[in-house]
């Protein structure tokens, strides 16, 4: 059970990343649908500057240099040049997944063993790691999950307590006001998606270098898209965001303890791997009061 | 309107040239001649009928789901579990096919398995629809996470109920020859599918921009609001709209099974839902437009398959020209708004000057 | 002449489809009140997003106290000490008064507390009541407009640009207003106020700058002009008003359309509408008057069937419709001309044609074989076009390439149609130049002739005075009265429009 619970939050961790980067941008008004392709990117420069500095910082670097990029063309696509959100990500996604593949070959021929890299080690925090339960779980963890808990609170001060955190939001209910209040609109949604890849781009890592320490095209398998649904869920809020994180984190940890386990006569394998699935669409139907960005999706437009 | 006409053509091959110069590029880095990478494409594609008819074999899957996407875009939503809907088709084309192809004749047992995938696949999608109009679920979001299930089932299915007589792999039993689709051109694989995907792009078109279904289905799309104001009933169009698009998804499941492969085998033609929306992107959402983009990536991945066997060039080279193309695709939209205002401000300003 | 504070010259503005401005020039003094008038669509607000840097200019150049200089962004333009209040408020609805205020004029952390009192003693200074806490979406036009005005001059504006702020006041608001200004002025500031209104022009400006298709047509002082000249400059020929027997009674007692007692209130809301009673006769013309947002778009709603009332009836005919939908009511012959036609009147992207069918596709006479008869339709549409003399091309044409004047001519000849018995019009001139008011006013006195029943809402009292048989007043979605349109004076129907009661109801 302690296994389980610690394994939940380690699992947590990248689509906190995730989440917290695309509410920050949904807050803005810009849906980051390149969210799965900037993962994507994450994983495999994340593997690449790793594997060949041997660093796992040069990694992460390289994750976020890579994301920014991604990040950088789907915002200049739709902020500047105003093109569709759907429409766009899907095109970006393709792009990045054929990209990634085919540049891993460049860079590696094709192995006959897998390549690996020594993934991030457990930093277990003096003192409060050895209480029972609690300290296993929460404070046995490895660097990135500490760092995501202090950015997920400090994001949420940002966005409601700094004139930042104003305009942020003001961006995604009025761009209008936010113009005419002398805040370039474009510059505000533009930047939050940068931000968001940077993010997104260290959560693809996370499962490169962080956690499997091996890269494969399949890596994501659609996790960028939960944590672009764990925003959603969490009604575009830091705070809705982790709860939402710690029970997706849950089911997938249970996912991969049953597997682990060899299955279960009652309940098949594919159940547990479809739960985090089942259980957005159980949410997005079953919430209510939705706390949507008036503008979410729209690209601004100044002049006609 | 004809000058809006011309840039429509001339921005969207230019669009698929860059894409093509894009992963040349690409291929530079495997200290390969991207010229000479394409030569082999293009010989390769025409070099023998099988070969060529391959294209059109590719091609009628990406035409039923390129349609389901580009269908409920008319109607200003979402469906981009293309994917999941055409796994659903696929389990019931090759359950139904499995379990009729002893009891019916054989062409009684292609139709009956083809209205069944279409009717299944068609609820599946409604479902969508569904909770999208009864609790205003984000369609984006439950159409995205459906496809995710839909895995899971026929994976589920294919391990336990469906799985062959040796129970040796998670895939079905062969289907028997009599439950194939027919064969248009015999030494290929072109079957008579290919003709029913052309025939349902053109009827989508009509059914679109002809009947008053389409008509009130493109006009919900275009504004909700107005379309209500006007006695439009959008949550039944939103449902309709679902069935209808679930329905051609998993009509590429039956064309599949019993066209191409003949069995189920898990994980199979991953890709086909995601490049269905880059298909329907590059026809703009117009169903005519669907055939021939369809066939221009049927021949991408022909192409692309063999170039990787004659050439050392991975096979990851198909989604990169994809992804290129698609890119480039969008941004020529770009390209034709642009052209389009700066050709009417020219205008006014010379109607200023005279 | 002294320099002038700010001064245009020359300047253009070409849009995708439209010249906005061209060669527009004038300037505007220190301790000065300049207006702007002239028709929709005659350029004013563009050339003063343009000032307020809020759109680039194509050609032309601006000078500050003799000196050029540029703005390429409102941050520029509020550097400069400008600051303007836009036609459709520029405030986040879902934030608080003390939010909208500080958005881009505050850094760091946010200090509520501090704010708050800065806030609070400025609206004191100025005399407005509102709630720093307060948010925008629970206010009042009206109070949404203050905020407007106190984000300005938190700004500490020495110029204020004011785009049809009246438009949405009680004429005592506009009179409050008004007020404000002057005293603005007074301190030395200067004020641009556009408007289309030539008494507003009259009761407040010191100059007065006239505009018709994007280039300025009259630079004049106050005392030299009066409003029959600035009206001819304004529409560049003589009006003629649309004719109306006001002798001419209804043409019959008999009540087409009946609203008993109708309440409509969303669950833990306040009702939009509270206990409404009208009766609708043939050939009659009901206005309906009122500040915008007192429930006469509920109103409008209830009888088109876009929403159900929470408690009362409505008859036609003596027929019970309440619980009818829209399309029910369609096919009983209630057309509906909405104030929002963008929204809810017309599908942008489709042809003429197609948005005459809008409301009746489902009627067998638009099909053949289960097709749409384009022939037919064709024919229909080519008609309507020459006899509403909409200027289009084909009925091909995509609506969104159409004038707003030609758009709601479209909707008029539909909606025109759909209404064999009762035709309500939300609105219908808003937006409209006066040449297409005058066509939109003909035809709803053509229709009343002809026997329709006419429930006409506006929030032009001209409008109203003009056209209606009798006058219902709304405030906050109740009827203070109804009244034969000689019973009312424009001071009796103001203190109505704000909620005071007013005797001798007819």
């Amino acid at each position: 059970m302690i296994n389980l619970l610690s394994m939940a939050i380690m699992m947590g961790t990248p689509l906190l990343f995730g989440a917290i980067a695309e509410v920050i941008a949904e807050r803005t008004g810009v849906m980051v649908t390149a969210i799965e392709g900037i993962f994507i990117v994450g994983a495999w420069a994340g593997f690449v500057g790793g594997y060949l500095s041997g660093s796992l910082a040069i990694g992460f670097l390289f994750a976020i240099i890579a994301g920014v990029i991604v990040a950088s063309l789907y915002g200049w696509i739709c902020i500047y040049l105003k093109q569709h959100q759907v429409v766009t990500g899907v095109a970006i996604n393709i792009l990045v997944l054929g990209l990634s593949a085919f540049l891993y070959r460049v860079i590696f021929g094709v192995p006959t063993i897998p390549l690996t890299v020594n993934p991030l080690a457990v930093i277990p925090i003096p003192l409060l790691s050895s209480i029972p339960v609690i300290g296993e779980v929460l404070f046995n963890q490895n660097i990135l999950t500490y760092i995501i808990y202090i950015i997920a609170p400090l994001s949420y001060f940002m966005l409601y307590k700094t004139s930042l955190g104003l305009t942020i939001r003001s961006a995604g209910e009025n761009p209008e006001a936010v113009d005419v209040a002398g805040i370039n609109v474009y510059k505000v949604r533009f930047l939050a998606v940068l931000f968001a890849g940077a993010m997104g781009g260290i959560a693809g890592a996370f499962y490169s270098i962080g956690f499997l320490g091996l890269f494969t095209t399949n890596i994501i398998g659609g996790r960028g898209w939960i944590a672009f649904a764990i925003c959603f869920l969490g009604n575009w809020n830091p705070k809705g965001a982790i709860i939402g994180t710690l029970a997706f984190g849950f089911a997938e940890a249970l996912a991969i303890y049953m597997q682990a386990k060899g299955g279960n006569s009652f309940f098949p394998n594919e159940l547990f791997i479809a739960i985090p699935y089942i259980m957005t669409i159980v949410l997005t139907i079953s919430r209510k009061s939705f706390n949507i960005p008036t503008k979410l999706g729209i690209p601004y437009k100044k002049e006609n | 309107m004809n000058a809006k006409l011309r840039d429509l053509f001339v921005t969207n091959i230019m669009a698929i040239v860059l894409g093509f110069v894009a992963s040349g590029i690409m291929i530079l880095f495997l200290n390969k001649n991207p010229i000479d990478a394409y030569y082999v494409l293009l010989t390769s594609i025409l070099r023998d009928q099988y070969t060529f008819a391959d294209i059109f074999v590719k091609a009628t899957p990406l035409m039923f789901t390129a349609l389901a996407f580009a269908f409920t875009y008319k109607a200003n939503l979402y469906n981009i579990g293309a994917q999941g809907q055409f796994y659903i088709g696929a389990v019931i084309a090759v359950a139904g096919s499995l379990f009729f192809e002893n009891i019916l004749p054989s062409w009684l047992t292609l139709f009956v398995v083809l209205i069944l995938t279409v009717l299944g696949a068609g609820i599946w999608g409604s479902f969508i629809g569904f909770v999208k109009a009864r609790y205003n679920a984000n369609e984006f979001l439950v159409s995205l996470m459906s496809t995710y299930v839909a895995l899971a089932i026929m994976n589920y299915l294919l391990r336990t109920v469906l799985i062959e007589g040796k129970g040796e792999y998670p895939q079905s039993d062969p289907l028997n020859s009599s439950v194939w689709l027919p064969k248009i051109i015999s030494g290929t694989r072109l079957h008579i599918g290919f003709v029913l995907a052309v025939l349902t792009c053109i009827g989508i078109w009509i059914l679109l921009y002809k009947t008053p279904l389409g008509y009130r289905i493109r006009a919900v799309g275009y504004n909700a609001e107005a379309a209500r104001m006007s006695g439009i009933n959008s949550k039944k169009i939103y449902i309709l709209a679902f069935f209808i698009s679930g329905a051609l998804a998993g009509a590429a499941g039956f064309t599949e099974v019993n066209g191409v492969q003949h069995m189920l085998v898990q994980g199979f033609n991953a890709d086909i839902g995601t490049a269905g929306i880059g298909i329907a992107i590059l026809a703009n959402g117009n169903p005519i437009g669907i055939i021939f983009a369809a066939i221009l990536f049927g021949a991408l991945k022909v192409g692309g398959t063999i170039m990787g066997q004659m050439s050392n060039i991975p096979t990851s080279i198909i989604e990169l020209m994809q992804g290129f193309v698609m890119v480039f695709v969008i941004l020529a939209y770009f390209l034709r708004t642009w052209l389009d205002n700066n050709r009417e401000k020219r205008k006014l300003q010379k109607a200023v000057l005279k | 002449m002294e320099t002038a504070f700010f001064e245009l010259n020359k300047i253009s503005k070409y849009f995708a489809k439209v010249i906005a401005n061209k060669d527009v020039s004038f300037s505007i003094q220190s301790g000065e009140v300049l207006a702007l008038l002239g028709e929709n669509g005659a350029g004013k607000s563009t050339i003063m997003k343009i000032l307020y840097g809020l759109y680039k200019l194509d050609e032309g150049k601006i000078f500050k106290e003799g000196k050029e200089i540029k703005i390429h962004s409102p941050k520029d333009a509020m550097g400069l000490g400008i600051s303007m209040i836009q036609q459709h408020f520029s405030l986040v609805s879902s934030h608080t008064v003390t939010e909208n205020m500080i958005l881009g004029n505050v850094h760091g952390v946010i200090d509520k507390k501090l704010l708050r009192e800065e806030i609070k003693k400025l609206t004191e200074f100025y005399g407005f009541n509102i709630n720093p806490d307060a948010y925008i979406r629970d206010l009042a036009v009206g109070d949404q407009q203050k905020v407007e005005i106190l984000k300005a001059l938190y700004q500490k504006a020495n110029l204020l640009i004011m785009d049809e702020p009246t438009a949405v006041l009680t004429p005592q608001e506009s009179e409050n207003l008004m007020k404000f200004v002057r005293e603005f002025v007074a301190k030395g500031n200067s004020v641009i106020f556009i408007t289309h209104k030539l008494k507003e022009v009259m009761s407040v400006a010191d100059r007065i700058i006239v505009m018709r298709n994007g280039m300025v047509c009259g630079d004049l002082k106050k005392e030299e002009t009066n409003e029959l000249d600035l009206s001819k400059l304004m529409i560049g020929k003589d009006l003629i008003l649309a004719n109306r027997d006001l002798t001419q009674k209804m043409i019959s007692k008999e009540v087409r359309l009946e609203i008993q007692n109708v309440t409509v209130q969303e669950e833990a809301e306040i009702p939009t509408l509270k206990d409404i009673s009208l009766k609708l006769h043939k050939g009659e013309v009901l206005g309906v008057a009122g500040v915008s947002g007192n429930g006469q778009e509920e109103l409008c709603e209830v009888i088109s069937g876009a929403i159900l009332p929470t408690s009362g009836k409505i008859f036609l005919d003596g027929e019970d419709i309440t619980q009818k939908g829209i399309r029910e009511k369609i096919d009983m012959g209630i057309g509906y001309v909405p104030a929002d036609r963008s929204r809810d009147g017309m599908v942008m992207d489709m042809s003429i044609a197609e948005n005459m069918i809008l409301k009746s596709s489902f009627d067998k006479k638009w099909q053949k074989h289960g097709f749409i008869d384009k022939k037919i339709l064709n024919q229909y549409t080519l008609k309507e076009i020459d006899e509403y003399s909409i200027k289009a091309p084909s009925p091909s044409v995509v609506i969104q390439d159409l004038s707003g004047g030609n758009q709601q001519k479209v909707i008029l000849a539909r909606e025109v149609d759909n209404g064999k018995k009762v035709i309500i019009f939300d609105q219908p001139t808003r937006g409209l130049d006066l040449g297409a008011v005058n066509h939109v006013h003909q035809v709803i006195l053509n229709e009343r002739v002809k026997g329709k029943s006419i429930l006409l809402v506006s929030t032009e009292l001209s409008e109203i005075f003009a056209l209606s048989d009798r006058i219902a007043v709304l405030y906050k979605g109740e009827v203070q009265g109804v009244f034969h349109h000689d019973e009312l004076t424009t001071e009796k129907i103001g203190l109505l429009m704000a909620g005071y009661q007013v005797g001798e109801e007819s």
